[in-house]
């Protein structure tokens, strides 16, 4: 049923009329996606930072990471894009990479990620901080088990082959 | 007999002839009449010098040249005229042939310098504008002169004038600064008995009945009246601002500018002075909130009174709104007048007037049968301003009146916060104070306000409970934190019994009330004191901290003011300093050096520190609530982090996008024009450029 509902459901918390109870739930998710931009802003974690794309649609957000500092992708910034399901939270924002990342977990033509929390461990208390957190992690240790770019995970034991790629697919903002 | 010869002249043909070598006679004897008038009017110039040097330091309005001697030589004129003109019985072609020859040769000897005099003259013949001087006959001789002469007609424009200035001396000695009449009345009667006789003398002269004249001054009158009218409606303008700033007492000067300027059209430059003496003497950093704000109050009310439609008002007020609307206080001001500071002075608003609800800006009402045109010199943006109250004309200087509710809420916690001792009387009041306001702002604006009163009641119900189940000296207020304004934190830790007994006093509280936690705001308050010390006994009503910094004093008895600190939480250096002086002035501690402090168990005797208590040191001074504008700040600073957010993450954005994507940011209420200002400043601190319009964060 909650499939079925969403389906139906608008991506956008359109102003034209909806079932009820979609209506109403699209109002939560946009509540719940304000409350999570207000905590974004006022905590301020540095190297990550998400924001609306427009004004009017809080459901497509854009975000920005900064690799940690101490790993290979220290000084480099990535750009993000966010799109939240219309069921959000009990299921995973839609995340992938727009500037191009040489990572293991990373799909570098698509920019799809490979990461659990944002797949089967998705859970309803995580939050766009908590993602961007654990981006902002995974940039510094991939999950070389299960890559999704062999290359990178085959060369990511020798950091400085690794850093020659990593600069050769990346563009700065 | 003369006239046979006249006519045997005639009918020989050489009448002409002879008229022309008597007219030639009269133009080489006129060297006479010529010699006559040099010698008055050097002796006239010689009298009027010696007379200026005489009265150069004395203002006297009448004139100061003695003009007797044009009068002199007006006489000579008329007996030269007398005995060169021809009998009557040669005919009138031949007299006026005369007539104006004479008055040609007349009119070219005569100079500025008599023109000159013979002003003085006729202003001397003038009444005198003193009431104690006697009354002179009007010297009908002299006019008659006048008109044979031919004066009249050549002169009158001057003779106009000199009636003119005398008008003009007599309204500014009698009306300038005479503003508790209306002169207007008085004026007139001035005019009818005095300034009438005198123009009958000159415009009525051929006037036989007093209709007759009535009907020659009717017009020249009306240029008089209109005179004067527009001397008094200048001498009003220049004098508007103080008029204004002695409001009531200054109505008489307000109905005569009303009259007046219905007859004279003046408005627009009523509005230039009022508008420059606005700019130069009210609206300047120098000039107090309270003050603008009640010259303004003043101001409606005068204008109103001068013009109802509202138009003159209209164009003055607006600098003077626009003014007010920059000034960080003016809305405190107006809000402590609502609520009727005592402290504040007298009241903006007037005690009589009804108490009425604000009005909107009501929209054009199309089915008023009353309904009139705006007035014509009214601007495009006028709108009409329905006699309406002061109060919403001056909270219509804002927008909404959200910032007065706001501002109203912060006031209201101060004023409730500052009573002590269950003060229930004070509480009513505020209660009687807040249910006027209701009238005036609303229901719903005011909920919160009511909130508030509610928790001060209830406080002392729920302290009644508490105290019943364990008795204690602790009374708290309780307030609710999401209604009341933002109250400033504060760190400190109340020590040693102050503590226990908070601790007491909340348990009470969570049996009484378990689902709510008391969190304490122990800066706040007032506690009563009675220090026990060897040889005294001192009582001391002190804040908070002061009480929490003795009470360590127990433990041991010399501390250091940054161990003193440590044990209270934090603490600003100043605002303990400026505790521990407290106890220094009472004479129970004594600084031994630089931030140490002893108990001066035994008090010292004639210890120069022992002074009369400083009663402003007893008190808070600073008010526990953070104003408005902190507020603000703090609101600007969340938004910060917004516009920080976007344009990190979406590049560089136009001030219409930040505006728009602002709206994510809950309770964001700035116009654009606000947070204009608010990105320049964050320009200038180096935080983002502007390029094109288009801003974007500096690079790190």
């Amino acid at each position: 049923m909650e499939q079925l509902t969403s389906s139906l459901t608008p991506r956008t918390p359109s102003k034209s009329p909806v079932a009820g109870s979609s209506q109403q739930s699209s109002g939560s998710v946009a509540k719940r996606l304000g409350n999570e931009l207000m905590t974004l802003m006022m905590s301020a974690s540095p190297g990550i930072s998400a924001f609306p794309k427009n004004d009017g649609n809080l459901f497509e957000w854009v975000g920005t990471i900064e690799g940690a500092p101490g790993t290979v992708y220290a000084g480099l910034t990535f750009r993000i894009s966010i799109s939240f399901p219309p069921n959000y939270p009990y299921v995973a924002p839609a995340i992938k990479f727009d500037t191009p990342c040489f990572h293991p977990n990373v799909d570098i033509n698509s920019g799809g990620i490979c990461l659990d929390i944002l797949q089967d461990k998705w859970s309803a208390v995580y939050s766009v901080q908590t993602i961007l957190l654990s981006l902002q992690s995974l940039l510094g240790e991939p999950n070389n088990a299960s890559p999704l770019n062999t290359d990178a995970a085959a060369i990511w034991n020798n950091q400085e082959a690794f850093k020659t790629q990593l600069m050769r697919h990346y563009r700065p903002l | 007999m003369a006239r046979k010869d006249f006519e045997m002249v005639n009918r020989c043909r050489r009448l002409p002839v002879c008229l022309e070598i008597f007219l030639d006679e009269l133009r080489q004897k006129f060297y006479l009449v010529r010699e006559d008038v040099d010698s008055f009017l050097a002796q006239y110039e010689v009298c009027s010098k010696s007379s200026v040097r005489y009265f150069t330091n004395v203002i006297v309005f009448q004139q100061s040249e003695d003009p007797t001697h044009i009068s002199k030589l007006i006489f000579r004129l008329k007996e030269w005229y007398d005995a060169w003109l021809p009998s009557e019985e040669l005919g009138a072609t031949i007299r006026n042939a005369f007539i104006l020859s004479f008055q040609t040769q007349l009119y070219s000897t005569l100079g500025p310098a008599f023109v000159k005099g013979f002003k003085d003259l006729i202003a001397s013949t003038l009444p005198s504008s003193d009431p104690e001087a006697p009354e002179k006959p009007p010297d009908t001789a002299m006019w008659v002169i006048f008109e044979t002469l031919g004066f009249l007609d050549r002169y009158e424009s001057i003779i106009a004038s000199a009636g003119y200035e005398h008008i003009e001396a007599y309204v500014l000695e009698n009306c300038a600064g005479q503003w508790a009449e209306p002169m207007m009345e008085n004026l007139r009667t001035w005019m009818s008995e005095k300034i009438v006789p005198w123009m009958l003398l000159m415009y009525g002269r051929e006037a036989t009945t007093t209709d007759d004249a009535r009907v020659m001054l009717a017009n020249v009158g009306s240029r008089f009246d209109f005179h004067m009218a527009k001397t008094l409606c200048d001498l009003r303008t220049r004098e508007i601002f103080d008029i204004i700033v002695d409001y009531p007492d200054s109505n008489g000067a307000l109905q005569d500018l009303k009259e007046c300027l219905q007859r004279v059209d003046q408005r627009g430059a009523l509005v230039k002075s009022l508008r420059k003496a606005n700019r130069k003497r009210l609206l300047h950093p120098g000039a107090d909130t309270r003050l603008i704000l009640s010259q303004y109050v003043s101001t409606i009310k005068c204008l109103r009174i001068v013009d109802p439609p509202g138009v003159l008002l209209f164009k003055v007020a607006d600098p003077i709104r626009r003014y007010l609307r920059e000034r960080p206080d003016t809305i405190r001001c107006i809000v402590s007048n609502l609520v009727g500071d005592e402290d504040s002075g007298d009241s903006l608003v007037d005690e009589s007037e009804p108490i009425v609800p604000l009005q909107q800006p009501d929209t054009e009402d199309y089915t008023d049968s009353n309904w009139e045109p705006e007035p014509i010199d009214a601007g495009p943006d006028f709108r009409t301003n329905k006699p309406s109250d002061v109060i919403s004309t001056l909270v219509s200087i804002y927008d909404s009146k959200d910032l007065f509710v706001k501002e109203l809420q912060v006031l209201l916690a101060q004023r409730l916060l500052a009573i002590t001792d269950d003060n229930e009387v004070k509480v009513e009041k505020e209660r009687r104070n807040i249910e006027i306001l209701k009238i005036r702002f609303g229901e719903a604006a005011l909920q919160v306000c009511e909130v508030m009163l509610k928790d001060m009641t209830d406080s002392k119900r729920i302290d009644g409970h508490v105290q019943s189940q364990k008795a204690s000296i602790v009374h708290p207020t309780i307030i609710s934190r999401q209604f009341w304004p933002m109250l400033e934190s504060s760190e400190i830790v109340m020590p040693g019994q102050f503590q226990v007994l908070q601790e007491q006093y909340a348990k009470e509280f969570s049996t009484f009330k378990p689902d709510k936690r008391l969190r304490w705001l122990p800066h706040l308050g007032t506690v009563h004191l009675e220090l026990q010390l060897e040889d005294r006994t001192v009582k001391a009503d002190v804040p908070p901290l002061e009480a929490a910094f003795i009470e360590l004093f127990s433990e041991k008895n010399i501390w250091s003011m940054d161990e003193l600190i440590a044990a209270v939480g934090s603490v600003d250096r100043s605002a303990a300093l400026k505790a521990l002086l407290t106890w220094v002035h009472k004479g129970i501690l004594r600084e031994d050096e630089q931030g140490t402090f002893r108990l001066l168990e035994i008090a010292e005797e004639a210890s120069p520190t022992r002074e009369q208590p400083r009663l402003a040191s007893t008190q808070q001074e600073i008010a526990p609530v953070t104003s408005l504008q902190q507020q603000q700040a703090e609101q600007m600073k969340v938004y910060w982090k917004f516009i920080e957010g976007m344009l990190t993450n979406l590049g560089q954005l136009p001030l219409d996008r930040i505006q728009t994507m602002l709206k994510f940011a809950p309770g964001y209420d700035q116009t654009i024009e606000q947070l204009a200002g608010f990105m320049e400043a964050a320009r200038r601190e180096g935080l983002v450029t502007v390029k094109d319009g288009i801003w974007k964060l500096t690079p790190k």
